[in-house]
């Protein structure tokens, strides 16, 4: 009995040393999932820090390829049709911290690379309404700040192209967006010169130097908008944007708009350049979505002359060249409607009168003759003071959410002279050979262009 | 290239949109995205119509907000949940892309609950409080009469309008940086589930095996829970409405459906879900 007693003590220790040990094994794995577990957290915290630094960039683009074919006599003796890549753009965004984001966007497009944006935008903390701008960007204007990849005719109209050249400029831009209301009034700061030509006596482009003032002259530029909700009639937006700019002065006299006046001008002087602006868009829920956007502006512009060279040694005398300021009216209606979720026909009708102070019909008829031919050349309108007016519509394709196709169609048509062969210029035929005066701008010169486009945004 | 005139273009054009208008086919179904606070009520909406409308075919599916928001403006939908109202740079989008406005239609009211573990000690919280706990101020249960532990948060990505909507007007600044984001509403309240000291937030349908915590107005207010009555009263602090964005005026199907969404037999749905009437 004492035996048995014995041995199923020796039993029961053997089984709970095992259980204990057993116990221990567990504990032990416990503590090394645990630690596992804890390092895998450890890991997985880094990595979502990181991957959050990497979530402020953010990159979009897109790009343009399209066939072209233009009706102008001009171009036979070069190309008048052709494929290209109108815009190759990639736009990097990053959200330094709330409220402060850096963009920089380039374009890539086949011998004109260039830096489109390049700026920083600080938004305030506090009342969240203003949003400061420094650097390139986009200058306050409906059709100049309405994305290109967006646009319902694939070029902007010619007034926007000619008044603000490249859309963007370098500067700095105040916004203000209050949430408690619907307007929003910009306030900008320009060098003013971005994208004009100012040619000095030997023909060079003096200001061609992109990323400084070409004079000490700023401009500014004031955009205003109201967002008019119309109950499920749809809605309209209005607004105005003002510019009030000057170049410096490179010449001694300015001529007037109509040839007839000249006036005396300091070098360095101020040569003003003003326009207002109008615009509205109306938009309209009708059996899909369907809009009218219009812009008007009007107002002062000016090119830049050169002062007169005097004749030295062998060199011969430069006469110079008067600054020249004139009116100018222009303006865009657009009709866009929505045909399902993928279809969009696009109608635009606009004009652009360089020069309102003289008509057609005056164009090198009246011209300034000067009394000193050494000291000032004479000047005479010209093909640069013919309006323009283009009616182009466009039918666009969404094949899905990147992909546009477009085709559009661009019916030009030129101011008429009065009298045939006034104003004329030359053209050189595909074999060569030259057609003298084969353009008359006293009939429309053909200036059609189709465009077929496919772009992929992403 | 031949010389068009006015005429041949106008013709041209008109011929264009008749082709237009050809590709222009009829949605076969209603499909619907967005937010993942409205997406099990909107399933529950899809299932029930469907079954006394045989004919119709609707697809729910949520992502957040501006997800939704996001896809409307692309084409992929064509209702867009959400769970705040749109921005004023997604409007500008859809103007872009579709050329209106879009159309808000307010489908149910929702009181953000914050969720808290069964076990927590504490019960009630203020505005203010949320705020500072949500922006990494109060760090510990300990300042708010809890134990001494460290406070884990729970909160939506960036894409949920629940996010944005507690940003705007409980955080009111930035998130703390240690809020650890999850993907949907269900999975902040299996996290807080599971955390004796997580608390989170989201819609009052998800409620489940937690704790809800009173929420006062300031510190000298009473506390309320997110109910039908607070939240009709606007006792409870925090409430919203929830939205459906759509392109254009519904007609043909679509709005035999939104009728019927705010119709009686659609707002009852909106009560058994656990949400809250417009009306």
């Amino acid at each position: 009995m004492k035996k048995l007693k014995v041995f199923l003590f020796l039993v029961v220790s053997v089984m709970a040393l095992n259980l204990s040990a057993q116990e221990q094994s567990q504990a032990e794995k416990i503590s090394e999932l645990n630690d596992k577990v804890n390092g895998l957290l450890e890991r997985a915290a880094t990595s979502e820090s990181d991957l959050s630094k990497l979530t402020k960039i953010k990159v979009s683009g897109y790009i343009q390829a399209q066939y072209q074919n233009f009706e102008s006599p001009a171009l036979l003796a070069k190309s008048q049709n052709y494929f290209s890549l109108r815009r190759v753009r990639l736009k990097f965004t990053y959200e330094a911290t709330d409220g402060v984001k850096f963009v920089l966007q380039p374009d890539f497009a086949p011998g004109s690379l260039s830096l489109k944006d390049a700026y920083v935008v600080v938004n305030d903390h506090w009342s969240k309404t203003f949003s400061l701008f420094v650097g390139k960007f986009n200058r306050p204007n409906y059709e100049v700040e309405y994305s290109s990849s967006q646009r319902e005719l694939i070029e902007r109209s010619l007034i926007i192209r000619s008044l603000y050249p490249g859309e963007r400029a370098i500067g700095a831009k105040l916004e203000f967006n209050p949430s408690s209301a619907p307007i929003h009034m910009q306030l900008a700061v320009f060098n003013g010169n971005d994208g004009l030509t100012v040619t000095n006596n030997a023909g060079t482009n003096v200001n061609a130097t992109d990323n400084i003032d070409y004079d000490n002259f700023k401009d500014v530029m004031a955009r205003i908008t109201y967002n008019l909700t119309l109950g499920n009639f749809g809605g309209l937006d209005f607004g105005a944007h003002g510019y009030f700019g000057a170049a410096k002065s490179n010449a001694l006299k300015t001529l007037s708009g109509d040839y007839t006046t000249v006036s005396d001008i300091k070098f360095g002087d101020r040569v003003s350049r003003n326009w207002l602006g109008g615009e509205f868009q109306l938009f309209v829920d009708v059996l899909g979505g369907m809009s009218l956007k219009g812009e008007y502006l009007a107002g002062k512009n000016a090119t830049i002359g050169y002062a007169p060279v005097a004749a030295a040694g062998s060199a011969a005398a430069i006469p110079g060249v008067a600054n020249f300021q004139n009116n100018f009216a222009g303006g865009y209606l657009y009709l866009i409607k929505n045909l399902g979720k993928r279809n969009q026909l696009a109608f635009r009708y606009d004009f652009y009168d360089p020069n309102t102070d003289i008509k057609g019909g005056q164009v090198k008829v009246k011209g300034f003759t000067t009394t000193d031919a050494v000291t000032l050349a004479n000047k005479m309108s010209g093909k640069g003071d013919l309006a323009t007016s283009t009616f182009g519509f466009a039918l666009h394709h969404y094949f899905d959410d990147n992909i546009r196709i477009t085709a559009c169609y661009e019916i030009v048509q030129n101011e008429k002279v009065g009298t045939t062969g006034l104003l004329t210029e030359d053209y050189v035929q595909a074999n060569g050979v030259k057609v003298a005066k084969g353009l008359d701008y006293s009939k429309v010169v053909p200036a059609n262009v189709f465009t077929l486009r496919i772009q992929a945004k992403f | 290239m031949k010389k068009f005139n006015l005429l041949k273009s106008a013709i041209l054009a008109v011929l264009l949109g008749v082709v237009c208008f050809a590709f222009t086919a009829a949605p076969e179904r209603i499909t619907v995205k967005g937010s993942d606070t409205l997406v099990i009520l909107a399933q529950k909406w899809a299932e029930v119509y469907m079954k006394t409308n045989s004919g119709a075919s609707i697809q729910v599916t949520g992502g957040g907000s501006g997800v939704g928001i996001s896809a409307l403006i692309n084409g992929a939908t064509d209702i867009a949940n959400a769970s705040r109202k749109m921005k004023s740079t997604e409007k500008e989008k859809l103007k872009a892309r579709y050329n209106t406005l879009g159309v808000e239609v307010a489908c149910a009211k929702d009181g953000i609950t914050i969720y808290l573990n069964a076990a927590s000690k504490v019960t009630e919280l203020s505005v203010d409080q949320l705020g500072k706990i949500f922006r990494g101020e109060i760090t510990n249960w300990k300042e708010l009469g809890g134990d001494d532990q460290s406070i884990k948060l729970y909160g939506r990505e960036n894409s949920s309008g629940t996010y944005v909507f507690f940003q705007e007007n409980v955080v009111m600044g930035d998130y703390a940086t240690n809020c650890q984001t999850l993907p949907g509403t269900a999975a902040v309240v299996n996290a807080v589930k599971k955390d004796t000291y997580g608390i989170g937030y989201g819609g009052a349908a998800y409620a489940e095996g937690i704790s809800i915590c009173k929420v006062k107005k300031d510190a000298n207010s009473p506390a309320f829970a997110a109910t039908a009555e607070t939240i009709k009263t606007g006792e409870y602090p925090i409430t919203r409405y929830l939205y459906m964005y759509l392109r254009n005026r519904p007609t043909g199907e679509m709005k035999k459906y939104i009728d019927w969404i705010l119709s009686a037999e659609g707002q009852k749905l909106v009560v058994d879900m656990g949400y809250f009437p417009v009306k």
